[in-house]
């Protein structure tokens, strides 16, 4: 087996987004060569002190700032120049600086994906335009407590994403990147037999997941084993209810953000910066993010 | 249709996947109750003679006789119901439908939904105090009521008993005029409802719509739209049905409201109206506490919010009266400067640090929080199902409700009696490091007011329904020890709570014992 440091860009982007979301994308224009297995483990630091309850932006003097962190390993492996299969898994801690309410940590969900290359053409003399297809499901890989928002570790629900990504890159290195997904959301199952939500009592203990539209816009460039992208996403979710008025956060509620996101990435190394600049029912989180990968080639 | 056959095959693969994700996600959750159409397995012919607990008896209220039913008001009346028959929309069958469950088994899941619509603390102000919910101005933010527990479980009440006496009153009234039901004298009308012997005037259904109306507006001023509209479909779905006649339903009514204005009357003057007190009386309980050498309870929550309805000890209880309330009190709590509660204290803090994942779901099953029903409605939503298997008639279910809701209405008031009694600290007040799985509630720990509704809604079903009484026992159990997983109570609040909620219990027992009904 021949190994060598990783000359492929990491070929993830992994939007750990707001702490309520944590909605994990595979949304860059990029691949693993056939024959290349990578892996890498990325730690992220959410944080906010203010927060969406329904549009009033409010703060929390029983939450303070609400910390979330997670280290996720993530795997790789191009099955061939045009397909790649990617795996991750996050462990994720939660913590209140302020209030009575405990910190919740395990393992969250199990993310499994194929990426596939539809299209690679030249454009003009100037560059490459590619197309891809993604597609993901996310399985929550153990029993956590999803009914304890905002210190719950994830929501619980099964997804499965359909996702269509256009990048163009320039021979000189700029490159641009679209992407949009739709998620299909599984219920998911509390612990309790009735719930309030969406102005109805529900006598049951399944919640009903809106689906959840996304996209995202990155420019960049990238050079040799250096890569710089910049990137505006927007989540919005399909359905759900507002938080009332000094409620608690629930699993099901309308959670929509716009999020600026910076990275740097060389030689497996990746460094970034994220900041959610309006949002609806989520913390206004700024998450910062340092990773390591390693590419073998086999 | 051009796209190549590798795009062709891409595409398959991302639709079968979502139609994978389709098929396990049937999006569709049932809101309310499934609820067979009511057969009641006896009419309690004789429930006009069950004894009263805020009326006089059943003739307090007159109802005066009907049109003969050879009259031609009430030939008219059928016609209109025939007509009406022949015209159903799909929205008037599921109407009928719905209410064919059972009018008092439905408004009970109504006020399920509205307590916990409205069962939000309000939100600070910006100067770090809170404003009070203005029943003058119930659609302001903060909205009116907060229906906490101790509300939630004086709604509850007020409605059952209500609906517990006035259905009495009609069915006194009904076996004085023996009407049948519309279905009952017309080969036209179908009986689109069950339809039995039971006397049709006044009509059961307008009765509940009439009282139950009256008594949510008082109490849920906000929700009136909703209410009004719910209360109009049930009168219609009896009529529609063929259960009732027009006038039927128009006596019902007027017997419902009267019933409900009654009620009203006693709710005036009960002392809620007092129960959020002032500054100078929080500050006693403190000082009180501090005078008996004990640590005072003081708000965890940040701003510190004023106490949960301080005065509810003093509000009326049902079947208890102001010596009996204070003579069933349990002893003080341990003095917070003693090893015995240093001890649990301890056990508090070591709970919640090794607490399993089933523990964990109890301190969720049971939790009742804000924006839930609370307890009380939990223990009714419990009660629920084995009403509903026991085909209870209507009088017969109001009945249940009422003993229930009595018996946590005078829990609410003996416990928060006993909670401003003693003024005693939460367990993270005593230790900081402790932290709660579930929200803290801001009042005094001493005792666990869950432990309190559970044992006193457990002592009642276990009367009405003895053949589950392990089952409500252990769910009792379970209810309580759940606040302990939680990290917001000592083991004693749990078991004195307890003890005082079979004590209260069983007034409602005692009184269901020589009520008639058996």
């Amino acid at each position: 087996m021949q190994t060598r440091g990783s000359t492929v860009l990491p070929f993830l982007v992994i939007g750990l987004c707001a702490a309520s979301l944590r909605a994990q994308t595979v949304d860059d224009g990029l691949l693993m060569p056939r024959g290349a297995l990578g892996t890498g483990l990325l730690y992220a630091h959410d944080s906010w002190t203010q927060y969406w309850e329904g549009s009033v932006k409010r703060d929390n003097g029983n939450i303070g700032t609400l910390t979330t962190q997670s280290v996720t390993w993530v795997g790789g492996y191009g099955v061939t120049d045009r397909l790649s299969v990617i795996a991750m898994v996050p462990y994720v801690w939660t913590h209140a600086t302020q209030g009575p309410l405990h910190g919740m940590h395990g393992l969250q969900d199990i993310t499994l994906a194929a990426k596939y290359q539809l299209l690679s053409t030249p454009l003009t003399d100037r560059g490459t335009l590619r197309a891809m297809v993604v597609g993901a499901a996310g399985i929550p890989a153990g029993n956590y407590e999803p009914d304890f928002l905002p210190l719950s570790i994830g929501l619980a629900s099964r997804r499965f994403s359909g996702r269509f990504t256009l990048n163009f890159r320039a021979h000189q290195g700029w490159f641009l990147t679209g992407s949009t997904a739709y998620t299909w959301r599984t219920k998911v199952t509390l612990d309790r037999p009735a719930y309030y939500t969406n102005g109805q009592l529900f006598l049951s203990d399944q919640v009903a997941m809106p689906d959840v539209f996304d996209y995202t816009v990155s420019a960049g460039y990238q050079r040799g084993r250096l890569c710089i992208p910049i990137s505006l996403s927007q989540q919005r979710t399909l359905g759900g209810s507002d938080i009332r008025r000094q409620d608690m956060p629930f699993v099901s509620n309308r959670m929509n953000f716009v999020k600026l996101d910076g990275l740097v990435m060389y030689r497996g190394i990746l460094l970034g910066i994220s900041r959610i600049v309006s949002g609806r029912n989520v913390g206004q989180a700024t998450t910062l993010r340092s990773g390591l990968f390693y590419t073998f080639h086999l | 249709m051009r796209a190549s056959l590798r795009q062709s095959v891409l595409a398959v693969a991302v639709a079968g996947s979502a139609a994978l994700a389709g098929s396990g996600c049937d999006n569709t959750i049932t809101t309310s109750e499934a609820l067979p159409p009511l057969q009641a397995a006896s009419l309690d012919s004789g429930a006009g003679s069950w004894r009263m607990i805020v009326l006089s008896g059943p003739t307090q209220f007159t109802v005066a006789a009907p049109a003969a039913d050879t009259s031609a008001a009430y030939a008219a009346e059928l016609a209109a119901i025939r007509s009406a028959q022949a015209n159903l929309t799909a929205a008037q069958r599921r109407s009928i439908e719905y209410w064919s469950g059972g009018g008092v088994l439905r408004w009970n899941e109504i006020v399920r939904e509205l307590v916990a619509r409205f069962n939000l603390p309000p939100a600070p102000r910006p100067d770090g105090t809170y404003p009070v919910p203005d029943p003058e101005n119930p659609f302001a933010d903060p909205q009116f009521p907060f229906a906490n527990p101790p509300y939630a479980a004086r709604a509850y009440s007020y409605v059952a008993v209500a609906q517990y006496e006035a259905l009495k009153t009609a069915w006194y009234w009904k076996y004085q005029y023996h009407r049948p039901s519309p279905a009952r004298v017309d080969n036209g009308i179908t009986a689109l409802m069950p339809v039995s012997d039971l006397p049709a005037y006044p009509s059961e259904d307008a009765v509940l719509s009439g009282v139950t109306v009256e008594m949510l507006k008082v109490l849920f001023p906000a929700g009136v739209a909703e209410i009004t509209q719910r209360a109009a479909e049930q009168r219609n779905a009896a009529l529609w049905s063929g259960k009732a006649a027009a006038s039927d339903i128009a006596a019902g009514l007027a017997l419902g409201k009267a019933v409900a204005a009654a009620l009203i009357a006693r709710a005036g003057p009960d002392g809620m109206r007092n129960a959020v007190g002032n500054a100078a009386q929080w500050q006693a309980f403190a000082d009180s506490a501090v005078a008996r050498g004990e640590i005072p309870w003081v708000s965890q929550e940040s701003p510190p919010r004023p106490p949960m309805l301080p005065n509810f000890g003093q509000v009326q209880a049902w079947l208890m009266t102001p010596t009996e309330v204070v003579s069933e009190r349990p002893p003080a709590p341990p003095s917070t400067s003693s090893n015995q509660m240093r001890d649990e204290v301890a056990e508090v803090r070591r709970t919640v640090e090794q607490l399993t994942r089933e523990q964990l779901a109890i301190a969720y099953k049971w939790n009742d929080g804000a924006g839930t029903y609370t307890p009380p409605g939990h223990w009714n939503d419990i009660a629920a199902e084995y009403i509903r298997d026991a085909r209870m008639s209507e009088v017969r279910a109001a009945r249940a409700y009422a003993l229930l809701n009595m018996a946590m209405h005078d829990a609410a008031v003996g416990c928060w009696g006993v909670k401003y009694l003693y003024f005693n600290p939460r367990p993270i007040q005593l230790d900081p490091s402790i932290k709660t799985v579930i929200g803290l509630p801001n009042f005094p720990s001493y005792p666990s007011g869950h432990s309190t509704f559970s044992a006193a809604a457990a002592t009642v079903l276990s009367y009405l329904f003895p053949q589950a009484a392990p089952d409500f026992a252990a769910m009792k159990e379970e209810a309580s020890i759940s606040r302990l997983y939680g990290g917001i109570h000592y083991r004693s609040d749990i078991e004195r709570g307890k003890e005082h909620g079979a004590r209260i219990g069983g007034y409602a027992v005692g009184f269901a014992q020589q009520d008639g009904a058996n």
